[in-house]
């Protein structure tokens, strides 16, 4: 109820200024068109079919987001302030809609909307917000449901050991090894598929995995990076060993439908990696946790100096 | 599609994951609910014991482990005791996950049973238990003689609620990694997407288990009544 109202008043405040713009005469007419090229100065222009345009009329860009996700996105418990990796791509990708106004404080322009795993997509389809920048992997599932941009982040499964072992180096280590992982996860199906002697732990959450690798009970714990990074924080006694052996790559999800958006989004994905923007956030959020840099997201890494 | 024109058929394609699951569930009820019953009876008969601290330890028992969830219990089972070192006399962690599984299943549901016993024994007229101890016999033999018999006699429909309980709570087994019946319905899910078939499958399996044993409570009832 208190949302239609809403809207009436909206709808009432915009037909009082319509009123005036086209009613008032010469002189309210001069000043308007003024006001439009000063606006213009300040802000990129979009074709008027586009969603940039849309976005940018409203005022404010919608972003469905993560509250408890370390080190992607996060609500700041003391501070009330969104953190981040992928809520600082969001904030470019605010710039790059809203121009200078948004330059000094990108959060004035954004609306986040929690969103937990299971909701990315229905927020997207019943335009709860614009754009969903949450971890998302990209996969042929989805595409039939949302649109996806480009790569942003990519990562992939690892393993986590305990720093004294030594036996553990590659996924096909994990053979006759006991290996904690969560249940109903593709990261299940890819140690089954690539060490099939492997003995499964299978869990609901990460945490206890932890505790069982902790007191020797499982050899080895297997998830994307992102969550392994999560736990090495926890116990700085455990380490993440081998390379990728599975492919995550995380995209901003967008519903279908949406007029230019995506290529957009894609260009100013590109214009960050391209300088050097894309590297900064990786360093300020992944390399603290991960302690290597990246200039884009490709799996070739480097230690941090 | 094919699930929908022939329910059940993913348990054709998964035979070994399925029976193997089955089995973990039946142990698990199998063991737990024998463990229930010694454990019950044992802290019931502490509860009327005439020697205060074993009443005391008696109500204990039964309070912790009635009033605290079960899937918290059989965590702490595994990884706190884990935490102490305690492994269950076994170096297989999955033999570890598993008996503190039938553990947790053993004292939770024996917490139930020691109350229905319990009702049972102070059921029993006072009068029998006079006649008994005036004939001779002493407090051990008036238990094994006149009272448990009547009292498990009695306590037949109740006992058997509890099992059947049992064996749907072997479930939460699953959480700390045993590969039963439910376990093996997430598994079967995240691999084929097909989530009404795989469940289903497990739900009839749960039901293979559950009516038998319910008919089974029923006949010892009526037999128990003709012995009476």
């Amino acid at each position: 109820m208190r949302r239609i109202l809403g809207k009436v008043i909206a709808l009432g405040a915009a037909m009082a200024v319509l009123a005036a713009a086209c009613g008032g005469g010469a002189q309210p007419q001069a000043s308007a068109s003024a006001a439009a090229t000063a606006t213009a100065a300040t802000k990129p222009k979009f074709e008027l079919a586009t969603y940039m345009y849309s976005i940018q009329t409203k005022g404010k860009i919608r972003v469905g987001t993560r509250e408890d996700n370390v080190p992607f996105g996060l609500k700041n418990p003391t501070t009330g302030k969104y953190e981040g990796f992928d809520i600082d791509i969001v904030r470019e990708f605010t710039k790059a809609i809203f121009g200078k106004d948004a330059d000094a404080d990108p959060d004035k322009f954004i609306e986040f909307v929690p969103v937990v795993s299971a909701t990315r997509i229905p927020t997207l389809n019943d335009n709860k917000a614009d754009i969903v920048a949450a971890t998302f992997t990209i996969n042929d599932e989805r595409l039939k449901q949302i649109d996806f941009s480009t790569v942003y982040f990519r990562t992939g499964q690892k393993i986590l050991v305990k720093k004294t072992t030594t036996n553990i180096n590659a996924v096909a280590d994990l053979n006759g090894k006991t290996v904690c992982t969560a249940k109903g996860s593709t990261s299940e199906q890819n140690i089954t598929k690539q060490a099939k002697d492997a003995k499964l732990l299978l869990l609901d959450t990460y945490p206890p995995c932890l505790l069982a690798l902790q007191q020797g009970q499982a050899d080895a714990v297997s998830t994307d990076e992102t969550i392994l990074f999560g736990l090495v924080k926890q116990d700085p006694t455990t380490k993440i060993v081998g390379g990728y052996f599975s492919d995550e790559p995380y995209g901003i999800g967008v519903n279908k439908g949406r007029e230019g958006f995506v290529p957009f989004l894609n260009s100013v994905i590109a214009a960050m990696v391209a300088d050097g923007r894309w590297a900064a956030i990786y360093k300020k959020y992944i390399t603290p946790v991960s302690g290597d840099v990246k200039d884009g997201p490709h799996d070739k890494g480097r230690p941090a100096s | 599609m094919s699930g929908a024109l022939m329910p059940g058929s993913i348990l054709f394609e998964f035979p070994e994951l399925f029976l193997k699951a089955l089995g973990y569930t039946i142990q698990l009820s199998l063991i737990g609910s024998g463990g229930a019953l010694l454990i019950g009876t044992v802290i019931a008969l502490f509860r009327v014991s005439p020697i205060p601290p074993l009443r005391w330890i008696g109500v204990a028992f039964v309070e912790f482990f009635r009033n605290t969830p079960l899937l918290v219990q059989i965590f702490f089972l595994w990884l706190g005791l884990g935490a102490l070192g305690f492994r269950y006399f076994t170096t297989d962690t999955f033999e570890t996950i598993f008996r503190a599984a039938t553990l947790g299943m053993a004292l939770y549901h024996g917490a139930y049973v020691a109350e229905v016993i319990r009702g049972g024994l102070i059921g029993i007229e006072r009068g029998q238990i006079e006649a008994a101890r005036s004939l001779g016999l002493s407090f051990i033999q008036t238990l094994r003689y006149v009272q448990l018999p009547q009292t498990f006699r009695a306590t037949v429909p109740p006992l058997g609620n509890i099992g059947i309980a049992l064996i749907k709570n072997t479930s939460l087994a699953s959480t700390i990694g045993v590969a039963d019946l439910l376990q093996a319905a997430e598994v079967v899910e995240s691999r084929t997407f097909r989530t009404e078939e795989a469940f289903g499958v497990v739900v009839l399996l749960y039901l293979v288990l559950t009516i038998p044993a319910g008919l089974g409570v029923n006949w010892l009832e009526k037999r128990m009544l003709i012995a009476r």
